[in-house]
């Protein structure tokens, strides 16, 4: 039973890797002259969040995870709001 | 009749854990490096993006350091780095949008 454990922990975090892997490519991958950048770099931003916090959870740190899951999305919609009423109307 | 060494198949299972835990680590150094490419881009939030991205990174690495090599103040630092990287996030955000 531990080993079938062990096995679903390892793929779990083979799959974070590639999808953090693939955000990393995808926030690199448009230069900054494109319009409203930010807003799409803040929504590939929560694919390597959701894929950091299923990566603790099998690291077994459920409460790192859990802390995180309820913080990254205040932070990203203060990001934006920010961009929006802030840094974009200038 | 075909025997199985107990001993070497846990070895075994347990070289795929640690393969794949440092698979995991490898891309988020590279997803750490992305991060502070976006984090030096001109405009100030493009920085505050990075550096959101860049703390679960860092504090992921340090977890894993923590099992892989059992250095036990690399969770407390981990801690540390997911409470105070999105709180400093949304302070920060407040700022530039203007009180």
């Amino acid at each position: 039973m531990a080993d079938i454990i062990t096995l679903i922990k390892s793929a779990i975090m083979i799959i974070a890797a590639v999808l953090i892997v693939l955000t990393a490519f995808g926030i690199i991958r448009y230069k900054d002259d494109v319009e409203r950048i930010l807003y799409a770099r803040v929504h590939m931003l929560g694919v390597a969040d959701m894929a950091c916090i299923v990566a603790l959870l099998a690291l077994n740190e459920p409460l790192l995870a859990v802390t995180y899951f309820f913080l990254t999305p205040f932070a990203s919609h203060a990001i934006a709001n920010a961009y929006y009423y802030g840094e974009e109307s200038r | 009749m075909v025997r199985v060494d107990n001993n070497k198949l846990q070895g075994v299972k347990m070289d795929i854990l640690q393969i794949s835990e440092y698979i995991l680590m490898a891309a988020l150094a590279f997803y750490a490096i992305a991060t502070i490419r976006i984090a030096t881009r001109k405009t100030i939030s493009m920085g505050i993006v990075g550096l959101l991205g860049l703390s679960i990174a860092v504090a992921t690495i340090l977890i894993l350091v923590n099992n892989i090599y059992g250095i036990a103040f690399c969770k407390d630092i981990a801690y540390a780095l997911v409470i105070l990287g999105p709180i400093g996030t949304i302070a920060f955000s407040k700022v530039i949008r203007g009180w």
